[in-house]
């Protein structure tokens, strides 16, 4: 459980690798918030546009099946729930089951829904997937730096610090886990027993390492004032947010 | 030349636990000095004063002649500090971008940072590996990935506190060869063990402590017959009345 394969940065030479963070990061904004307004001709343009980014990036599409098993559950839950609670005006009980109501508009619906939030999931897997974790940091510290009363060089050193360290935790979690079931945790069936006996160890080490971290990182001078990340803008990323706005104001009209 | 020099050095923590008493001490640029004691003797509370991490309840501790509580950022500069748990002491999601975390507190520009970390991690033969995240490295390379991140803020003393502590037969070698690297390349060095056996071969100078004091103090030759009264083995091949060598010979 240490690799977060779906947060991975994937290395290459494509063209999403090539633009700037700031722009791939505005552009994933823009098009998450038109999406909330398209239907299938709409979706079906960006559907395309999106696995053209996924073969140009060289992610396979058997791997994002694969990685985003646990949200196509969520995805069926979403559907469902639109699909029995979404009543039918026009073609009322239109499919009708022993205990529920499903219509017609509820189907459509929850299909779009659908559609829409896995359309969003594959851009932000693309972005994910193209943008190394420390260009990530340096964008939001970017976005971050105009606004008053925010600590832009402390978020990103806590951005940097949790990338780091989930895995870190979650090694940690595998051994208390691993510890308790070799002393026979598993015979005991009271999971509020489990819950306890396994969380409490795990956060105690985690704030043992915290404090170990905090004494590491002022052993290397940490300070607010350090040197700020390298960014820097071309035209071709310009021209790749226009054509997303582009697109945003087409799907959007 | 004294390049650090302790007086009087005493320290407790604020539950009132003794953590080291009147240390005094100076240490020749050069030199390669092992703290030996078993667990608890107050070893590692006596480097977290070499830059600063700990102040001193009374005494003072210079580095080149300059006190360390009057500019504390050179001396954790000056005194680069590994840690005996190298997950804890990396902070980068990169191998890259922790051996730029120190240069970056520094405030230095882009290219030397870039610069200071290629050099670093080409010391510690980790080139090529600066895409990689820590997690996915072995003990023995955290451990050098460790010892990058100091060296590329150029200390003049590298202090490493139990440097071979849960580390395979091949990872002690590494780190072992690094240190003594290292220290040809005329950086002082200063190692804290329980266990003698793997560094004891290359040091000038051997320091006993015990109970947050130093008890001993000298030639490695001298000393190595003393150490069990102190609660610290001694090496194998001196109990069997042989040579001590290198564990890389």
């Amino acid at each position: 459980m240490a690799e977060l394969t779906i947060l991975n940065y994937r290395p290459g030479t494509s063209v999403m690798h090539t633009i700037d963070p700031r722009f791939k990061l505005v552009c994933l904004v823009l098009i998450s918030l038109s999406i909330l307004n398209t239907y299938p001709l709409e979706l079906g343009v960006l559907t395309l546009s999106v696995v053209a980014v996924l073969m140009n990036i060289h992610v396979s599409f058997s791997s994002i099946l694969k990685e985003l098993r646990f949200f196509f559950i969520f995805l069926f839950f979403v559907f469902m729930a639109r699909a029995i609670f979404t009543p039918d005006v026009a073609n009322p009980q239109d499919i009708e089951l022993k205990i529920v109501t499903i219509s017609r508009q509820g189907l459509y619906d929850g299909a779009l829904i659908c559609w829409r939030l896995l359309i969003i999931v594959m851009i932000g897997l693309s972005f994910v997937a193209t943008t190394q974790p420390s260009e990530i940091k340096a964008a939001v510290q970017w976005y971050l730096t105009p606004i008053p009363f925010i600590p832009e060089k402390k978020v990103a050193v806590m951005m940097s610090l949790m990338m780091r360290f989930v895995p870190v935790i979650f090694n940690q979690a595998k051994e208390t886990l691993d510890a308790q079931r070799a002393r026979g945790v598993e015979n005991r069936k009271n999971p509020v027993y489990r819950l306890t006996k396994f969380t409490v160890p795990l956060i105690r080490r985690t704030f043992e390492n915290a404090e170990k971290l905090a004494v590491a990182m002022e052993a290397r001078c940490y300070s607010d004032r350090r040197t700020d990340p390298e960014l820097a803008s071309t035209r071709k990323d310009w021209i790749a947010l226009f054509l997303v706005i582009g697109l945003c104001v087409l799907i959007s009209a | 030349m004294n390049l650090l020099e302790i007086e009087n050095l005493s320290h407790r923590y604020p539950d009132g636990t003794r953590g080291i008493e009147d240390i005094n001490l100076t240490i020749l640029k050069g030199e390669f000095v092992v703290i030996a004691g078993r667990n608890g003797s107050g070893k590692t509370t006596l480097l977290k004063h070499l830059n600063g991490l700990l102040l001193p309840d009374t005494g003072m501790v210079r580095i080149a002649g300059i006190p360390v509580s009057q500019d504390l950022v050179k001396a954790r500069q000056m005194v680069g500090m590994v840690f005996q748990d190298s997950d804890s002491q990396i902070v980068g999601e990169t191998v890259h971008n922790d051996v730029a975390f120190g240069p970056e507190n520094l405030c230095l520009d882009r290219g030397e940072i870039n610069t200071r970390v290629a050099t670093a991690l080409a010391a510690v033969g980790l080139g090529g590996l600066e895409n990689q995240r820590p997690h996915t490295l072995s003990g023995g390379e955290k451990r050098r990935l460790a010892i990058a991140g100091v060296l590329a803020m150029k200390p003049i003393v590298v202090v490493f506190d139990e440097p071979f502590s849960d580390l395979d037969y091949p990872g002690v070698k590494q780190v072992l060869q690094q240190i003594l690297t290292l220290h040809q390349a005329g950086h002082t060095i200063l190692v804290t063990t329980h266990d003698l056996e793997k560094v004891i071969a290359h040091a000038n100078r051997l320091i006993i402590m015990k109970d947050g004091k130093i008890v001993r103090i000298g030639s490695p030759e001298d000393l190595i017959k003393e150490t069990e009264v102190f609660g610290v083995r001694e090496p194998c091949a001196s109990r069997m009345g042989m040579e001590i060598r290198s564990w890389l010979s």
